[in-house]
Protein backbone atom coordinates (compact mmCIF):
# COMPACT_ATOMS: atom_id res chain seq x y z
CA UNK A 1 0.00 0.00 0.00
CA UNK A 2 1.27 3.49 -0.72
CA UNK A 3 -0.01 6.83 0.49
CA UNK A 4 -1.95 7.45 -2.72
CA UNK A 5 -4.48 4.73 -2.00
CA UNK A 6 -7.29 6.20 0.08
CA UNK A 7 -8.38 4.62 3.33
CA UNK A 8 -11.93 4.67 1.97
CA UNK A 9 -13.14 5.19 -1.57
CA UNK A 10 -16.86 5.37 -2.25
CA UNK A 11 -17.67 5.52 -5.94
CA UNK A 12 -21.23 6.31 -7.09
CA UNK A 13 -22.76 4.34 -4.23
CA UNK A 14 -26.45 3.61 -4.58
CA UNK A 15 -28.54 1.79 -2.00
CA UNK A 16 -32.22 1.15 -2.62
CA UNK A 17 -34.82 -0.53 -0.43
CA UNK A 18 -37.54 -1.42 -2.91
CA UNK A 19 -38.67 1.88 -4.40
CA UNK A 20 -36.93 3.95 -1.74
CA UNK A 21 -33.45 5.25 -2.52
CA UNK A 22 -31.54 5.68 0.74
CA UNK A 23 -28.20 6.54 -0.84
CA UNK A 24 -28.23 8.13 -4.26
CA UNK A 25 -24.92 7.96 -6.09
CA UNK A 26 -22.53 9.44 -3.55
CA UNK A 27 -18.76 9.47 -4.15
CA UNK A 28 -15.94 10.55 -1.88
CA UNK A 29 -12.55 9.49 -0.59
CA UNK A 30 -11.19 9.52 2.93
CA UNK A 31 -7.42 9.80 3.09
CA UNK A 32 -5.29 7.61 5.35
CA UNK A 33 -4.78 9.29 8.71
CA UNK A 34 -7.70 11.67 8.22
CA UNK A 35 -10.40 12.46 10.79
CA UNK A 36 -13.51 12.64 8.62
CA UNK A 37 -16.98 13.70 9.67
CA UNK A 38 -20.06 12.37 7.92
CA UNK A 39 -22.99 14.56 8.84
CA UNK A 40 -26.61 14.78 7.89
CA UNK A 41 -30.07 14.95 9.41
CA UNK A 42 -31.90 11.81 10.55
CA UNK A 43 -32.69 9.53 7.63
CA UNK A 44 -30.17 11.23 5.33
CA UNK A 45 -28.34 7.97 4.60
CA UNK A 46 -25.35 8.14 6.97
CA UNK A 47 -25.93 4.83 8.74
CA UNK A 48 -26.87 3.13 5.46
CA UNK A 49 -23.56 4.30 4.00
CA UNK A 50 -21.70 2.99 7.04
CA UNK A 51 -23.56 -0.31 6.84
CA UNK A 52 -22.56 -0.63 3.19
CA UNK A 53 -18.91 0.04 4.10
CA UNK A 54 -18.77 -2.64 6.83
CA UNK A 55 -20.87 -5.25 5.02
CA UNK A 56 -24.14 -4.92 6.93
CA UNK A 57 -25.96 -3.68 3.82
CA UNK A 58 -25.88 -4.95 0.26
CA UNK A 59 -24.74 -2.42 -2.32
CA UNK A 60 -27.32 -1.77 -5.05
CA UNK A 61 -24.85 -0.02 -7.37
CA UNK A 62 -21.43 1.57 -7.29
CA UNK A 63 -18.45 0.39 -5.29
CA UNK A 64 -16.61 0.82 -2.00
CA UNK A 65 -12.99 -0.01 -1.28
CA UNK A 66 -11.00 0.09 1.95
CA UNK A 67 -7.28 0.68 1.51
CA UNK A 68 -7.67 -0.57 -2.06
CA UNK A 69 -9.65 -3.70 -1.19
CA UNK A 70 -13.13 -3.86 -2.69
CA UNK A 71 -15.67 -4.61 0.05
CA UNK A 72 -17.54 -7.08 -2.19
CA UNK A 73 -14.86 -8.78 -4.28
CA UNK A 74 -12.11 -8.73 -1.65
CA UNK A 75 -14.35 -8.65 1.40
CA UNK A 76 -12.14 -10.62 3.78
CA UNK A 77 -9.17 -8.28 3.44
CA UNK A 78 -11.42 -5.23 3.32
CA UNK A 79 -13.15 -6.15 6.59
CA UNK A 80 -9.83 -6.65 8.38
CA UNK A 81 -9.04 -2.98 7.76
CA UNK A 82 -12.06 -1.56 9.53
CA UNK A 83 -13.53 -1.48 13.02
CA UNK A 84 -17.05 -0.31 13.79
CA UNK A 85 -18.44 1.23 16.95
CA UNK A 86 -22.17 1.21 16.20
CA UNK A 87 -24.71 3.60 17.59
CA UNK A 88 -26.70 0.86 19.35
CA UNK A 89 -25.03 -1.44 21.88
CA UNK A 90 -24.84 -4.92 20.42
CA UNK A 91 -22.49 -6.76 22.76
CA UNK A 92 -22.72 -10.48 23.39
CA UNK A 93 -24.70 -10.82 26.60
CA UNK A 94 -23.17 -14.22 27.45
CA UNK A 95 -19.58 -12.96 27.62
CA UNK A 96 -17.83 -10.84 30.20
CA UNK A 97 -16.41 -7.64 28.74
CA UNK A 98 -12.84 -8.96 28.52
CA UNK A 99 -14.14 -11.92 26.53
CA UNK A 100 -16.23 -9.56 24.38
CA UNK A 101 -12.91 -8.17 23.16
CA UNK A 102 -11.10 -11.51 22.92
CA UNK A 103 -13.93 -13.23 21.05
CA UNK A 104 -14.27 -10.28 18.67
CA UNK A 105 -10.56 -10.62 17.86
CA UNK A 106 -11.17 -14.33 17.31
CA UNK A 107 -13.84 -13.62 14.69
CA UNK A 108 -11.17 -11.59 12.90
CA UNK A 109 -8.88 -14.63 12.96
CA UNK A 110 -6.62 -13.42 15.75
CA UNK A 111 -5.96 -15.20 19.04
CA UNK A 112 -3.27 -15.97 21.55
CA UNK A 113 -1.39 -14.18 24.26
CA UNK A 114 -0.95 -11.04 22.17
CA UNK A 115 -4.75 -10.62 21.89
CA UNK A 116 -5.20 -11.14 25.62
CA UNK A 117 -2.55 -8.53 26.31
CA UNK A 118 -4.17 -6.13 23.86
CA UNK A 119 -7.58 -6.69 25.45
CA UNK A 120 -6.08 -5.95 28.88
CA UNK A 121 -4.32 -2.89 27.52
CA UNK A 122 -7.55 -1.57 25.97
CA UNK A 123 -9.53 -2.24 29.14
CA UNK A 124 -6.89 -0.35 31.07
CA UNK A 125 -6.74 2.49 28.55
CA UNK A 126 -10.52 2.88 28.53
CA UNK A 127 -10.76 2.63 32.30
CA UNK A 128 -12.69 -0.64 32.22
CA UNK A 129 -10.15 -2.99 33.80
CA UNK A 130 -12.02 -3.19 37.10
CA UNK A 131 -15.11 -4.40 35.21
CA UNK A 132 -13.29 -7.01 33.09
CA UNK A 133 -15.21 -9.98 34.50
CA UNK A 134 -18.65 -8.35 34.34
CA UNK A 135 -21.19 -8.62 31.55
CA UNK A 136 -21.95 -5.44 29.64
CA UNK A 137 -25.43 -5.06 31.12
CA UNK A 138 -23.75 -4.14 34.44
CA UNK A 139 -21.92 -1.19 32.90
CA UNK A 140 -22.97 2.45 32.91
CA UNK A 141 -23.83 4.19 29.63
CA UNK A 142 -20.42 5.83 29.45
CA UNK A 143 -18.65 2.53 30.08
CA UNK A 144 -20.66 0.88 27.30
CA UNK A 145 -19.55 3.64 24.92
CA UNK A 146 -15.92 3.08 25.87
CA UNK A 147 -16.33 -0.69 25.51
CA UNK A 148 -17.79 -0.19 22.06
CA UNK A 149 -14.72 1.79 21.06
CA UNK A 150 -12.37 -0.78 22.61
CA UNK A 151 -14.11 -3.57 20.70
CA UNK A 152 -13.77 -1.66 17.44
CA UNK A 153 -10.02 -1.41 18.07
CA UNK A 154 -9.25 -4.94 19.26
CA UNK A 155 -8.13 -6.23 15.84
CA UNK A 156 -5.98 -3.13 15.23
CA UNK A 157 -7.94 -1.75 12.27
CA UNK A 158 -6.47 1.02 10.14
CA UNK A 159 -9.86 2.70 9.87
CA UNK A 160 -12.40 3.10 12.66
CA UNK A 161 -15.99 4.12 12.04
CA UNK A 162 -17.84 5.68 14.94
CA UNK A 163 -21.56 6.03 14.56
CA UNK A 164 -22.75 8.65 17.07
CA UNK A 165 -20.09 7.72 19.66
CA UNK A 166 -21.12 10.39 22.15
CA UNK A 167 -24.90 10.12 21.82
CA UNK A 168 -26.51 10.30 25.24
CA UNK A 169 -23.34 10.79 27.27
CA UNK A 170 -22.63 13.65 29.65
CA UNK A 171 -20.28 16.53 28.88
CA UNK A 172 -17.43 15.18 30.97
CA UNK A 173 -17.43 11.82 29.23
CA UNK A 174 -17.81 13.47 25.84
CA UNK A 175 -14.65 15.46 26.43
CA UNK A 176 -12.90 12.31 27.60
CA UNK A 177 -13.98 10.46 24.45
CA UNK A 178 -12.80 13.36 22.29
CA UNK A 179 -9.41 13.09 23.91
CA UNK A 180 -9.29 9.34 23.25
CA UNK A 181 -10.29 9.84 19.63
CA UNK A 182 -7.70 12.55 19.06
CA UNK A 183 -5.01 10.32 20.54
CA UNK A 184 -6.12 7.44 18.31
CA UNK A 185 -6.01 9.65 15.23
CA UNK A 186 -2.64 11.12 16.17
CA UNK A 187 -1.30 7.57 16.37
CA UNK A 188 -2.25 7.03 12.72
CA UNK A 189 -5.73 5.52 12.78
CA UNK A 190 -8.09 6.94 10.19
CA UNK A 191 -11.42 7.88 11.75
CA UNK A 192 -14.86 8.39 10.26
CA UNK A 193 -17.32 9.96 12.64
CA UNK A 194 -21.04 10.52 12.36
CA UNK A 195 -22.59 12.79 14.89
CA UNK A 196 -25.51 15.12 15.47
CA UNK A 197 -23.33 17.31 17.70
CA UNK A 198 -22.00 19.81 15.19
CA UNK A 199 -19.51 21.26 17.66
CA UNK A 200 -18.05 17.76 17.96
CA UNK A 201 -17.45 17.55 14.22
CA UNK A 202 -16.09 21.10 14.22
CA UNK A 203 -13.73 20.26 17.05
CA UNK A 204 -12.45 16.92 15.80
CA UNK A 205 -12.76 16.57 12.03
CA UNK A 206 -10.23 17.57 9.37
CA UNK A 207 -12.83 17.29 6.65
CA UNK A 208 -16.60 16.98 6.59
CA UNK A 209 -19.10 15.48 4.17
CA UNK A 210 -22.77 16.37 4.52
CA UNK A 211 -25.45 14.02 3.24
CA UNK A 212 -29.01 15.10 2.58
CA UNK A 213 -31.68 12.68 1.26
CA UNK A 214 -29.02 10.26 0.10
CA UNK A 215 -26.95 12.82 -1.81
CA UNK A 216 -23.65 14.36 -0.86
CA UNK A 217 -24.32 18.10 -0.66
CA UNK A 218 -20.99 19.24 0.77
CA UNK A 219 -17.46 17.86 0.97
CA UNK A 220 -14.86 20.24 2.25
CA UNK A 221 -12.24 20.79 4.90
CA UNK A 222 -13.81 21.87 8.15
CA UNK A 223 -12.18 25.29 7.98
CA UNK A 224 -13.32 26.00 4.43
CA UNK A 225 -16.80 24.72 5.10
CA UNK A 226 -17.27 26.95 8.10
CA UNK A 227 -15.54 30.01 6.65
CA UNK A 228 -16.41 32.99 8.79
CA UNK A 229 -19.68 31.50 10.04
CA UNK A 230 -20.45 28.41 12.07
CA UNK A 231 -20.93 24.79 11.10
CA UNK A 232 -24.48 24.99 12.37
CA UNK A 233 -25.34 27.79 9.92
CA UNK A 234 -23.76 25.91 7.00
CA UNK A 235 -25.41 22.65 8.01
CA UNK A 236 -28.87 24.19 8.31
CA UNK A 237 -28.52 26.02 5.02
CA UNK A 238 -27.46 22.88 3.15
CA UNK A 239 -29.96 20.51 4.71
CA UNK A 240 -33.00 22.78 4.52
CA UNK A 241 -32.87 23.01 0.72
CA UNK B 1 -10.77 -24.87 1.46
CA UNK B 2 -14.24 -24.57 2.99
CA UNK B 3 -12.89 -22.86 6.09
CA UNK B 4 -10.36 -20.09 5.53
CA UNK B 5 -10.81 -18.20 8.81
CA UNK B 6 -10.18 -21.21 11.06
CA UNK B 7 -9.74 -19.12 14.20
CA UNK B 8 -12.99 -17.25 13.48
CA UNK B 9 -14.86 -20.52 13.02
CA UNK B 10 -13.39 -22.02 16.21
CA UNK B 11 -14.21 -18.86 18.11
CA UNK B 12 -17.86 -19.10 17.07
CA UNK B 13 -17.99 -22.77 18.19
CA UNK B 14 -16.45 -21.76 21.51
CA UNK B 15 -18.89 -18.87 21.87
CA UNK B 16 -21.82 -21.23 21.38
CA UNK B 17 -20.37 -23.55 24.01
CA UNK B 18 -19.99 -20.64 26.44
CA UNK B 19 -23.62 -19.77 25.78
CA UNK B 20 -24.71 -23.38 26.39
CA UNK B 21 -22.93 -23.65 29.71
CA UNK B 22 -24.06 -20.24 30.88
CA UNK B 23 -27.65 -21.45 30.54
CA UNK B 24 -26.97 -25.00 31.70
CA UNK B 25 -30.26 -25.21 33.62
CA UNK B 26 -32.09 -24.57 30.39
CA UNK B 27 -30.02 -26.67 28.00
CA UNK B 28 -28.25 -29.54 29.74
CA UNK B 29 -30.17 -30.55 32.87
CA UNK B 30 -33.77 -30.55 31.55
CA UNK B 31 -33.14 -33.32 28.99
CA UNK B 32 -31.31 -35.37 31.62
CA UNK B 33 -34.06 -34.99 34.23
CA UNK B 34 -36.87 -35.54 31.71
CA UNK B 35 -35.15 -38.72 30.56
CA UNK B 36 -34.82 -39.95 34.13
CA UNK B 37 -38.55 -39.38 34.62
CA UNK B 38 -39.43 -41.21 31.39
CA UNK B 39 -37.20 -44.12 32.38
CA UNK B 40 -38.70 -44.44 35.86
CA UNK B 41 -42.34 -43.90 34.89
CA UNK B 42 -42.54 -45.61 31.51
CA UNK B 43 -39.44 -47.79 31.42
CA UNK B 44 -39.17 -49.29 34.88
CA UNK B 45 -42.77 -48.70 35.96
CA UNK B 46 -45.33 -49.31 33.23
CA UNK B 47 -42.71 -50.84 30.93
CA UNK B 48 -42.23 -53.86 33.17
CA UNK B 49 -45.62 -55.05 31.92
CA UNK B 50 -44.56 -54.88 28.26
CA UNK B 51 -42.98 -58.05 26.91
CA UNK B 52 -41.65 -59.29 23.56
CA UNK B 53 -39.62 -56.25 22.59
CA UNK B 54 -37.40 -56.58 19.47
CA UNK B 55 -33.90 -58.00 19.89
CA UNK B 56 -34.90 -59.46 23.24
CA UNK B 57 -34.28 -56.25 25.21
CA UNK B 58 -36.40 -55.00 28.10
CA UNK B 59 -38.80 -52.12 27.45
CA UNK B 60 -36.61 -49.75 29.50
CA UNK B 61 -33.58 -50.75 27.40
CA UNK B 62 -35.63 -50.27 24.24
CA UNK B 63 -36.66 -46.82 25.45
CA UNK B 64 -33.19 -45.36 26.09
CA UNK B 65 -32.02 -44.78 22.48
CA UNK B 66 -35.42 -43.29 21.59
CA UNK B 67 -35.23 -40.91 24.54
CA UNK B 68 -31.70 -39.88 23.58
CA UNK B 69 -32.90 -39.04 20.06
CA UNK B 70 -35.91 -37.17 21.47
CA UNK B 71 -33.66 -34.92 23.57
CA UNK B 72 -30.97 -34.51 20.93
CA UNK B 73 -33.54 -33.37 18.36
CA UNK B 74 -35.32 -31.05 20.75
CA UNK B 75 -32.23 -29.41 22.26
CA UNK B 76 -30.33 -29.07 19.01
CA UNK B 77 -33.19 -27.26 17.30
CA UNK B 78 -34.06 -25.10 20.31
CA UNK B 79 -30.52 -23.96 20.92
CA UNK B 80 -29.51 -23.05 17.37
CA UNK B 81 -32.84 -21.32 16.64
CA UNK B 82 -32.79 -19.29 19.86
CA UNK B 83 -29.10 -18.39 19.46
CA UNK B 84 -29.62 -17.07 15.92
CA UNK B 85 -32.89 -15.34 16.73
CA UNK B 86 -31.48 -13.74 19.88
CA UNK B 87 -28.43 -12.60 17.92
CA UNK B 88 -30.74 -10.92 15.40
CA UNK B 89 -33.01 -9.49 18.05
CA UNK B 90 -30.13 -8.05 20.13
CA UNK B 91 -28.06 -7.22 17.01
CA UNK B 92 -25.11 -9.11 18.53
CA UNK B 93 -24.96 -11.22 15.36
CA UNK B 94 -23.52 -8.10 13.72
CA UNK B 95 -20.24 -8.97 15.46
CA UNK B 96 -20.06 -11.94 13.09
CA UNK B 97 -21.46 -10.16 10.05
CA UNK B 98 -18.82 -7.42 10.00
CA UNK B 99 -15.96 -9.86 10.64
CA UNK B 100 -14.11 -11.70 7.87
CA UNK B 101 -16.26 -14.80 8.32
CA UNK B 102 -17.91 -16.44 5.32
CA UNK B 103 -21.47 -17.80 5.37
CA UNK B 104 -20.22 -21.37 5.46
CA UNK B 105 -17.85 -20.61 8.34
CA UNK B 106 -20.76 -19.13 10.27
CA UNK B 107 -23.14 -21.98 9.52
CA UNK B 108 -20.52 -24.61 10.30
CA UNK B 109 -19.79 -22.79 13.57
CA UNK B 110 -23.40 -23.12 14.67
CA UNK B 111 -23.75 -26.67 13.34
CA UNK B 112 -20.52 -28.03 14.85
CA UNK B 113 -21.45 -26.43 18.18
CA UNK B 114 -24.87 -28.09 17.84
CA UNK B 115 -23.23 -31.47 17.20
CA UNK B 116 -20.88 -31.13 20.18
CA UNK B 117 -23.81 -30.14 22.41
CA UNK B 118 -25.88 -33.05 21.08
CA UNK B 119 -23.13 -35.60 21.72
CA UNK B 120 -22.60 -34.21 25.22
CA UNK B 121 -26.30 -34.52 26.07
CA UNK B 122 -26.44 -37.96 24.47
CA UNK B 123 -23.46 -39.18 26.51
CA UNK B 124 -25.05 -37.97 29.74
CA UNK B 125 -28.24 -39.88 28.96
CA UNK B 126 -26.23 -42.88 27.81
CA UNK B 127 -24.57 -42.90 31.23
CA UNK B 128 -28.03 -42.89 32.83
CA UNK B 129 -28.98 -45.84 30.62
CA UNK B 130 -25.90 -47.71 31.77
CA UNK B 131 -26.53 -47.03 35.45
CA UNK B 132 -30.30 -47.55 35.61
CA UNK B 133 -31.20 -50.05 32.87
CA UNK B 134 -27.79 -51.58 32.09
CA UNK B 135 -27.70 -50.81 28.39
CA UNK B 136 -24.91 -49.32 26.26
CA UNK B 137 -24.45 -48.88 22.53
CA UNK B 138 -22.89 -51.82 20.74
CA UNK B 139 -21.95 -49.79 17.67
CA UNK B 140 -20.32 -46.51 18.76
CA UNK B 141 -19.50 -45.41 15.22
CA UNK B 142 -23.17 -45.59 14.25
CA UNK B 143 -24.07 -43.87 17.54
CA UNK B 144 -21.83 -40.89 16.75
CA UNK B 145 -22.68 -40.75 13.02
CA UNK B 146 -26.43 -40.73 13.66
CA UNK B 147 -26.19 -38.02 16.32
CA UNK B 148 -23.94 -35.95 14.06
CA UNK B 149 -26.35 -36.22 11.12
CA UNK B 150 -29.35 -35.40 13.28
CA UNK B 151 -27.47 -32.47 14.81
CA UNK B 152 -26.63 -31.11 11.35
CA UNK B 153 -30.28 -31.43 10.33
CA UNK B 154 -31.78 -29.78 13.40
CA UNK B 155 -29.08 -27.15 13.87
CA UNK B 156 -29.70 -26.15 10.26
CA UNK B 157 -33.46 -26.10 10.79
CA UNK B 158 -32.83 -24.01 13.90
CA UNK B 159 -30.82 -21.51 11.86
CA UNK B 160 -33.53 -21.40 9.18
CA UNK B 161 -36.30 -20.74 11.70
CA UNK B 162 -34.07 -18.39 13.71
CA UNK B 163 -33.77 -16.33 10.53
CA UNK B 164 -37.43 -16.59 9.53
CA UNK B 165 -38.86 -15.76 12.97
CA UNK B 166 -40.12 -12.27 13.73
CA UNK B 167 -40.71 -13.06 17.41
CA UNK B 168 -39.68 -15.80 19.82
CA UNK B 169 -43.08 -17.39 19.50
CA UNK B 170 -42.40 -18.20 15.83
CA UNK B 171 -39.49 -20.50 16.56
CA UNK B 172 -41.76 -22.63 18.73
CA UNK B 173 -44.05 -23.36 15.77
CA UNK B 174 -41.82 -26.10 14.37
CA UNK B 175 -41.35 -27.68 17.82
CA UNK B 176 -44.99 -27.58 18.83
CA UNK B 177 -46.66 -28.62 15.61
CA UNK B 178 -44.06 -30.82 13.90
CA UNK B 179 -41.01 -31.93 15.88
CA UNK B 180 -42.63 -33.04 19.14
CA UNK B 181 -45.64 -34.84 17.59
CA UNK B 182 -43.54 -36.54 14.91
CA UNK B 183 -40.88 -37.67 17.39
CA UNK B 184 -43.47 -39.04 19.83
CA UNK B 185 -45.17 -41.10 17.13
CA UNK B 186 -41.87 -41.87 15.39
CA UNK B 187 -40.85 -44.85 17.47
CA UNK B 188 -39.53 -43.47 20.75
CA UNK B 189 -42.00 -45.49 22.80
CA UNK B 190 -43.00 -48.29 20.43
CA UNK B 191 -41.43 -50.48 17.82
CA UNK B 192 -43.03 -50.29 14.36
CA UNK B 193 -43.32 -54.08 14.42
CA UNK B 194 -45.81 -53.78 17.32
CA UNK B 195 -48.12 -51.45 15.40
CA UNK B 196 -50.99 -52.32 13.00
CA UNK B 197 -49.94 -52.77 9.36
CA UNK B 198 -51.59 -49.54 8.19
CA UNK B 199 -49.87 -47.48 10.89
CA UNK B 200 -46.55 -49.08 9.94
CA UNK B 201 -47.04 -47.82 6.38
CA UNK B 202 -47.91 -44.31 7.58
CA UNK B 203 -44.84 -44.35 9.82
CA UNK B 204 -42.62 -44.59 6.75
CA UNK B 205 -43.59 -40.99 5.90
CA UNK B 206 -42.39 -39.75 9.27
CA UNK B 207 -38.74 -38.62 8.98
CA UNK B 208 -38.20 -38.93 12.75
CA UNK B 209 -38.86 -42.65 12.50
CA UNK B 210 -35.66 -43.13 10.44
CA UNK B 211 -33.55 -41.13 12.90
CA UNK B 212 -34.80 -43.08 15.88
CA UNK B 213 -34.59 -46.43 14.09
CA UNK B 214 -31.02 -45.78 12.94
CA UNK B 215 -29.95 -44.68 16.40
CA UNK B 216 -31.64 -47.62 18.11
CA UNK B 217 -29.72 -49.88 15.74
CA UNK B 218 -26.51 -48.63 17.42
CA UNK B 219 -27.85 -50.17 20.67
CA UNK B 220 -29.76 -53.26 19.62
CA UNK B 221 -28.18 -54.13 16.28
CA UNK B 222 -31.62 -54.45 14.67
CA UNK B 223 -34.04 -51.99 13.12
CA UNK B 224 -37.56 -51.85 11.73
CA UNK B 225 -36.22 -50.82 8.31
CA UNK B 226 -32.81 -51.43 6.70
CA UNK B 227 -30.08 -49.30 8.27
CA UNK B 228 -28.93 -48.03 4.85
CA UNK B 229 -32.41 -46.66 4.17
CA UNK B 230 -32.55 -44.85 7.53
CA UNK B 231 -29.10 -43.34 7.12
CA UNK B 232 -29.88 -42.27 3.56
CA UNK B 233 -33.08 -40.49 4.61
CA UNK B 234 -31.34 -38.70 7.49
CA UNK B 235 -28.35 -37.76 5.32
CA UNK B 236 -30.52 -36.33 2.53
CA UNK B 237 -32.58 -34.28 4.99
CA UNK B 238 -29.42 -33.01 6.72
CA UNK B 239 -27.80 -32.00 3.42
CA UNK B 240 -30.95 -30.24 2.17
CA UNK B 241 -31.52 -28.29 5.39
CA UNK B 242 -27.83 -27.37 5.64
CA UNK B 243 -27.92 -26.11 2.04
CA UNK B 244 -31.02 -24.00 2.72
CA UNK B 245 -29.49 -22.50 5.90
CA UNK B 246 -26.28 -21.77 4.01
CA UNK B 247 -28.12 -20.14 1.12
CA UNK B 248 -30.17 -17.94 3.47
CA UNK B 249 -27.05 -16.83 5.32
CA UNK B 250 -25.01 -16.29 2.15
CA UNK B 251 -27.71 -14.04 0.70
CA UNK B 252 -27.96 -12.18 4.01
CA UNK B 253 -31.63 -13.08 4.50
CA UNK B 254 -32.86 -10.86 7.36
CA UNK B 255 -29.21 -10.36 8.33
CA UNK B 256 -27.88 -7.79 5.91
CA UNK B 257 -30.08 -4.95 4.71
Amino acid sequence: MNGAIPALRIDRLVKRYGDFTAVDGISFDVREGEFFGLLGPNGAGKTTTINAIVGLAHITDGSISLFGYDVVRDWRRARRQVGLAPQEYNFDRYLNIRDVLIFQAGYYGIRGKAVQQRADMLLERFDLASKAKQVYTKLSGGMKRRLSLARALIHEPRLVILDEPTAGVDVELRLELWSLLRELNTNGTTIILTTHYLEEAEELCDRIGIIQTGKLVALETTQKLIGDGSLQDVFLELTRR
Amino acid sequence: MIIVNTVGFETLVKREMVRTFSIINQVIWPPVIQTLLYVFVFGLGLGSQIKNMPAGVSYAQFLIPGLIMLQVIDQTYSESSSSVFQGRFMNSIQELLIAPLSAIEMILGYVVAGAVRAIFIALLITALGLVFVHTVPTNWALYVVTIALVAVLFSSLGIIFGLLAEKFDHIAVLTTFFITPLVFVGGVFTSASQLPALVQKILLFNPMFYMIDSFRYSYTGVGDVPLALSLTVVTVLAVVSFAVALRMTATGFKLRM
